[in-house]
């Protein structure tokens, strides 16, 4: 290939700028280089412009600041200039500046730039920490050495020398600043490169850092001087040239000064950078990869460096001796130290057990600890994998107080994808959505973290968990199968079992964690996606599920991951459907009634089947006459009764009650069909009781159209054989009652005074009980009242029912040698079930009082 | 124009979105809403801790129509949401005075 000879004067167009620059990438050429170059050209327009104007004498110099100042320019980065000037040849200034801005402006560059003298650049660098450090990287264009090097020499007498606490203290404080700033999600989805952790402030602060406190220039200085490994300052360099590419890119692609890998950028920076989608990876998500895995270099390297700053600057005598907590490790000023570097190499055992007391102690692990287990990785054999000893330690830091910090430094240290290796699959690892908001790594140590405050908001819940470390282990394993396409929750299933049996937990822990890591979606995926209210379906879950424990252990663990995903995945609504979930498959499991809903599905089927039989009984009857009836009414009767219930139903258009009744043995039964009202249930049972007929058993149905069709087995209260029942004048009253011209209440009390005149033992009112139950049923109350069988009894029940505007859907009325047991399936005035407390209280009292006065 | 407002269960989105879809609508916001009215809120108790649902998760959408289709569309998302149990939802049909597309500035039938 011919180079194309660039003359530094087509840097002024901005056109050209971008094209020799696109040369150059095409060319191969690395990260550095090309700002170097970039940084080269501009510097000789610059010179060249000032050599021509500057007047004689040696009162000027032209100053480069900050990255331009580091040689360091990306395609949009500002130029930072400085003019420095001797005040004697002020006069003077004016053209210089017009001569050397004037072309910069009009090539559309980006410049920052100011004029001072030497004084004011003390007042300015007082004043402005980014000033400040901006001079740390000053460089001389061209004019007067003499000057520049003046500057130099003030500045380092005011700012360097004696101070180099205060700039380390601004170093931190500007660290956490961005700390804070830049680890909110946004920035963990399209990270920035300049600010975000791990990116160029990072680096610069190390480098300045290492300047001002140590005299040390550069990366290379760092090294001999032993703060930075070979192995470390090598794939420093590295992430750092990759970092410098990708802005040197991503300058190009926005075509503006922009340091933020955007959505939009990363597929095209992506395609750049040489990636391809291959095994079931999008090449975004492979360039992503190595983004963050670089940035994550950058961090670890210079956190530990910062760590080191600070001890060697610290006021605390580093030589006072720890406290050894066992062989080979002790703890010195709230860090956990490995006594001497040389013995891991021979006890293997020693990284886990750092972890481990690390954990225990709630203390972190020294930072130069952190490097000599980092350095020693390659000790970590299928041995010390499959030790049944380290496996323990292992479990126990899962169970500590706070597992994510030291499964964090795990991970940072590269302990943990060694210790598991297939842990190592997923470092790194972005997933190109909006959802993930971190890499798959980060998301399952936040899903520890999670967990971990699971415990303290879900207390509840967290105790029925029967496995707590199987729990945490799930959190950590959950998404380890991700990365190959689709199925990563059976894929991550079948190596957490693997890294469960290598870590030697047992058959029911294995089963448990695989039935974890497989089913991690399936809670979240249900509440969202299916009816709730579907009870076949909730059963079918039940059964899946099977047993309280693993529900509670599951439901944390979908919340956990939900939680840890990003702000888009979970939220309030989204919690409250789960939570409806959970309740309703809890409910169901502690009940343990599972067989019980085995029935209402063979229910369900045998409702479907009298439907049939009465459809060919009724020729004329539309499929959708069949609305009207509820599988329980459709149950509780033989196909040909209900036809009857239908034939009668036609009747009802013509009068207002239809009353018959049937002699069967020692009983009659009672069929009463009219338009349902309040208190009608009520008024039939006091016209029974008058009419000295005692209730037997009760089928209470209201089709959906408003017909009430009560069924009423009753027999003789005076005589199981008694034959002269006025069933005329029963019917009569009966439409009276529905027409509400009869005095029921008083006709009843004269009726029962001889009968009630009896004295009352106060056995009877101890007998008597009512309860209401909003749990036996999805859509009633159900009222349960136990009470010693009299005459008149129900009317009284009933009576009381409709004086709190309670409507009875159903009613069971089971009558045991002399004890009552009526069970009624209600709705309160509005419709709904009987929820509060003051007014169940006001029912039960009620009742209670209707089934023991007389 | 009109705007129709549909609050529906969550987990009929899927098929209310397809039955859309299907008659040719393909425009709609979706809202993730909290609220009761005839389904009320519930409590409940599970091992001595109480679980208060008070307002009960639902789904809305928004879709803005020329009003001829308004009947269609009201139809297709009853069907497509109905359970036949309590809490399926409700429908509201608004009048909309204007729409205006941002990018382009274009008004009326031709900004839907």
């Amino acid at each position: 290939m011919v180079q194309t000879a660039i003359e530094p004067q087509d840097f002024t167009g901005l056109r050209a700028r971008r094209q020799a620059l696109d040369a150059y990438w095409k060319q191969s050429v690395s990260g550095y280089a090309l700002v170097r170059k970039h940084s080269a050209f501009i510097d000789h327009h610059l010179a060249d412009s000032f050599e021509k104007s500057v007047p004689p004498g040696d009162g000027f110099a032209l100053v480069a600041l900050g990255g331009y100042g580091r040689q360091e320019l990306y395609p949009f980065s500002d130029i930072d200039l400085m003019l420095l000037y001797d005040p004697a040849q002020k006069d003077e200034l004016s053209p210089l500046v017009d001569a050397i801005l004037y072309p910069l402006w009009d090539a559309g560059l980006e410049v920052g730039h100011g004029v001072r003298t030497l004084e004011e650049c003390m007042v300015d660098a007082s004043e402005d920490f980014f000033f400040r450090v901006a001079m740390l990287d000053a460089r001389l264009i061209a004019g007067s050495s003499a000057l520049f090097s003046r500057l130099t020499e003030m500045y380092k007498t005011a700012y360097i020398e004696g101070k180099r606490q205060e700039f380390l203290d601004d170093m931190l404080e500007q660290r956490a600043k961005r700390e804070t700033q830049y680890s909110r999600h946004t920035y963990l989805l399209e990270p920035h490169i300049k600010e975000s952790c791990g990116g160029f402030r990072d680096i610069q602060s190390m480098v300045w850092t290492a300047q001002v406190v140590f005299g040390l220039k550069d990366l290379n200085s760092l090294h001999e001087a032993g703060l930075l490994s070979q192995e470390e300052l090598k794939k420093f360099e590295e992430a750092q040239d990759y970092l410098v590419r990708i802005r040197n890119r991503l300058h190009y692609l926005s075509g503006r000064k922009n340091d933020q890998l955007f959505f939009e950028h990363q597929e095209e920076m992506a395609k750049a950078f040489g990636f391809k989608n291959e095994n079931n990876m999008l090449a975004v998500e492979r360039f992503m990869r190595e983004v963050y895995g670089h940035m994550q270099t950058v961090s670890v390297t210079t956190g530990l460096f910062f760590e080191h700053v600070l001890e060697v600057s610290g006021s605390e005598e580093s030589s006072k001796a720890g406290k050894v907590l066992e062989p080979g490790i002790e703890i010195r000023h709230g860090r956990i130290h490995l006594s001497g570097s040389e013995s891991i190499r021979s006890q293997s055992k020693l990284f886990m057990r750092l972890f481990y007391q690390a954990a225990k102690t709630g203390c972190p692990l020294h930072f130069r600890t952190r490097k000599t287990i980092t350095a020693n990785l390659d000790l970590v054999d299928d041995k010390l994998r499959n030790s049944r000893r380290t496996a323990k330690l292992f479990q126990a830091i899962l169970v500590s107080a706070e597992p994510f910090r030291v499964l964090e430094e795990m991970l940072d240290t590269g302990f943990l994808p060694s210790y598991i290796p297939e842990f190592s699959r997923v470092a790194s690892l972005a997933q190109h959505d909006v959802y993930h908001v971190f890499t798959v790594d980060r998301h399952l140590l936040q899903t520890i973290a999670e967990l971990q405050k699971l415990r303290e908001e879900e207390s509840t819940i967290f105790a029925v968990v029967d496995m707590v470390h199987i729990l945490f282990l799930a959190g950590l394993l959950h998404d380890v199968g991700k990365g190959f396409g689709h199925g990563h929750a059976d894929r991550g299933a079948d190596l957490a079992r693997q890294i469960g049996e290598r870590i030697g937990l047992e058959t029911d822990e294995l089963d448990t964690l695989d039935f974890l890591v497989r089913n991690h979606l399936f809670l979240s995926d249900t509440a969202l996606r299916r009816d709730l209210e579907d009870e076949e379906f909730i059963l079918r879950c039940a059964g899946l599920v099977n047993t309280t424990e693993k529900l509670a252990t599951l439901y944390l663990l979908t919340i956990a991951d939900a939680r840890a995903t990003g702000p888009t995945v979970w939220n309030e609504w989204k919690g409250a459907l789960l939570l409806e979930l959970y309740l309703k498959l809890a409910l169901l499991l502690d009940r343990n009634d599972l067989s019980g809903h085995e029935q209402a599905r063979g229910a369900e089927l045998g409702a479907q089947w009298i439907r049939e039989k009465v459809f060919e009984l009724l020729p004329d009857a539309k499929e959708k006459d069949f609305d009207l009836f509820s599988d329980d009414y459709l149950l509780s009767f033989p196909p040909e009764v209900i036809v009857q219930h239908i034939a009668h139903a036609k009747k009802l258009e013509k009068q207002d009650v239809l009353f018959s009744h049937e002699q069967s043995q020692d009983s009659w039964s009672i069929l009463v069909m009219t338009k349902d009202r309040p208190g009608l249930l009520a008024g039939i049972f006091g016209i029974l009781a008058l009419h000295n007929l005692k209730v037997l058993a009760a089928k209470i149905f209201t089709w959906a159209d408003g017909t009430a069709v009560d069924t009423i087995e009753v027999s003789s209260a005076i005589s199981e054989t008694y034959d002269g029942q006025d069933w005329e004048t029963m019917e009569n009253e009966l439409n009276l009652v529905i027409k509400q011209r009869f005095g029921l209440q008083h006709r009843l009390s004269q009726k029962l005074a001889p009968v009630r005149s009896k004295p009352q033992g106060v056995q009877q009112r101890l007998a008597a009980k009512v309860t209401i139950d909003n749990q036996a049923s999805e859509l009633y109350s159900v009222i349960e009242v136990f009470s010693k069988d009299r005459i008149g009894i129900l009317y009284d029940i009933t009576k009381t029912l409709s004086d709190f505007g309670i409507s009875v859907y159903r009613a069971r009325i089971g009558s045991k040698a002399d004890q009552v047991v009526d069970v009624f399936y209600v709705l309160d005035y509005d419709g709904k079930k009987i929820e509060s407390p003051a007014f169940k209280n006001e029912l039960q009292q009620g009742l209670l009082y209707a089934v023991t006065n007389e | 124009m009109k705007k129709i407002e549909a609050i529906i269960k969550p987990f009929k989105l899927d098929d209310v979105k397809e039955a859309l879809n299907a008659i040719g609508i393909k425009g709609m916001t979706v809202l993730e809403v909290k609220g009761y009215g005839r389904q009320k809120g519930h409590k409940e108790i599970y091992r001595g801790a109480e679980y208060i649902v008070d307002f009960i998760p639902k789904t809305k959408l928004e879709i803005i129509v020329e009003a001829s289709l308004v009947d269609e569309i009201v139809e297709t998302i009853r069907n497509a949401a109905n359970t036949g149990k309590i809490g399926d939802g409700k429908i509201f049909v608004l009048p909309v005075e204007e729409v205006v597309r941002v990018r382009t500035g274009e008004k009326g039938k031709e900004a839907i």
